[in-house]
């Protein structure tokens, strides 16, 4: 049996596909060679791990979403509560208290760089009505606009399969790249898209500059900030990230 | 699944299944003090707890998702021992050094460090082969990627402008390409066992 004759059968098998006897004669080679039962096994663990992992991407990211939620505001009603013990204090404490919070004052005050959070306002994707291709292109839309951008990672890779040139989609695919820390394949987009010549050129060279600045790269995000055109719609708030960088 | 009785505590994995905030709630306000206590006292703090408890959950509902996990012991110490080992791991990490866990907080034969020790295995098994999808080249990666999301293998052929058996073909090398990828590597010995 050469490889690919192998790794078809092991194919048919997984997918049911296989007659009664060929099911039969299956199973009695896997019982005589247990080097193949042992590729066979890997094989399966691999289908089914590739099944659960593109399959249940987006009930994991909302589990996630879950999970953060809900051990924040464990975290942090379990700090308040540590905070709130009373503690009695001699006189003296209260002075070297009011010093620490003076010095903590001045530390606080001082201008500290501005963050991703500041900035970044994620547009919403809508795509639907353009496309006899509903299906992907409505799963697409509503993981990017609920915010699971894994899945939105997957779906519009999908799509870009098809509908390479789709500037619209690399934008969005961008964007959920940045959204989960992706940053050198995020870059790798709105890169590309600075270079072409479409509607998002401009867009993202703002997001490139944000992807930077997510990075605390200060520096390079200065130059890509600079590089905006004043025509840009994200000329003003650019404006803005400059001065406080 | 071994075929012993679950335990009534196999709420708290359904609650992970099925995304059941109060109960996850409770997984919260009822384990989690015990591991930020370990954690902090072994040289870590209430924000790499955090991380570590949400990790250990994912993992556990990984594998209730694709193997059907079933709890057999108490929830407590499956998931404080699982907790514990990921922190070890962790601080380990840039040294490499395995981790030995004889833990004295585990009631004698409750069965908790086994399903601890094959949730654990789950968790090597697919970072190994995540590793190895990770190595697979580009087409290999965007075809099953595009497979395994998109149901009807007539409907992948038709994106792709190719022909049903073209792509079925296809698809079969590569996850037999990602096969060979898994089996030379060195984890896989460790593995092996979870096939």
């Amino acid at each position: 049996m050469t490889p690919e004759e192998k790794y078809l059968l092991f194919d048919s098998y997984c997918n049911d596909i296989l007659s009664q006897e060929e099911r039969q004669k299956f199973s009695d080679l896997l019982m005589s060679d247990a080097e193949l039962k042992e590729e066979f096994d890997t094989y399966t663990a691999l289908h089914d791990y590739l099944d659960a992992t593109f399959n249940t991407s987006t009930e994991e990211q909302e589990l996630k979403n879950t999970l953060d939620r809900v051990s924040d505001t464990y975290f942090k009603t379990n700090k308040q509560e540590h905070k709130t013990k009373v503690i009695k204090l001699p006189n003296w404490a209260y002075a070297a208290a009011a010093c620490v919070a003076i010095l903590l004052g001045t530390y606080f005050f001082y201008p500290t760089n501005p963050s991703y959070a500041d900035f970044a306002a994620i547009p919403q994707l809508s795509l639907t009505q353009r496309s006899a291709e509903q299906g992907t292109i409505k799963e697409a839309e509503q993981a990017f606009n609920q915010q699971n951008y894994k899945a939105a990672e997957i779906l519009l890779s999908t799509l870009l399969h098809t509908d390479k040139a789709n500037s619209e989609l690399q934008f969005y695919y961008g964007l959920s790249l940045l959204e989960q820390n992706k940053y050198n394949e995020a870059s790798d987009i709105f890169m590309e898209l600075k270079n072409g010549s479409s509607i998002f050129k401009y867009r993202a060279m703002w997001f490139e500059a944000l992807n930077l600045l997510k990075q605390k790269k200060f520096e390079a995000c200065k130059a890509v900030l600079q590089a905006i055109p004043k025509e840009a719609e994200d000329y003003e708030q650019a404006q803005q990230l400059l001065d406080e960088l | 699944m071994k075929q012993k009785d679950l335990h009534s505590d196999q709420k708290y994995i359904d609650a992970l299944v099925h995304n059941d905030t109060r109960l996850i709630t409770e997984i919260y306000e009822k384990f989690a003090p015990k591991v930020i206590g370990y954690i902090k006292k072994n040289s870590g703090d209430e924000a790499r707890a955090q991380d570590i408890i949400q990790e250990v959950l994912v993992v556990i509902y990984k594998q209730a998702k694709e193997k059907g996990f079933g709890l057999t012991c108490p929830f407590d110490a499956y998931f404080f021992l699982l907790c514990k080992r990921k922190w070890i791991n962790q601080i380990h990490k840039t040294s490499n050094k395995g981790v030995t866990i004889n833990e004295e907080v585990v009631s004698k034969d409750d069965g908790s460090l086994d399903l601890m020790e094959e949730t654990a295995l789950f968790e090597a098994k697919n970072d190994l082969f995540k590793a190895m999808f990770d190595q697979l080249g580009n087409a290999c990666k965007e075809l099953l990627k595009l497979t395994f999301t998109v149901k009807s293998m007539e409907e992948v052929a038709k994106q792709l402008g190719q022909s049903y058996g073209y792509v079925r073909k296809k698809k079969s090398l590569c996850i037999g390409k990602l096969t060979e990828l898994v089996r030379s590597s060195p984890r896989f010995e460790y593995i092996k066992k979870m096939l």
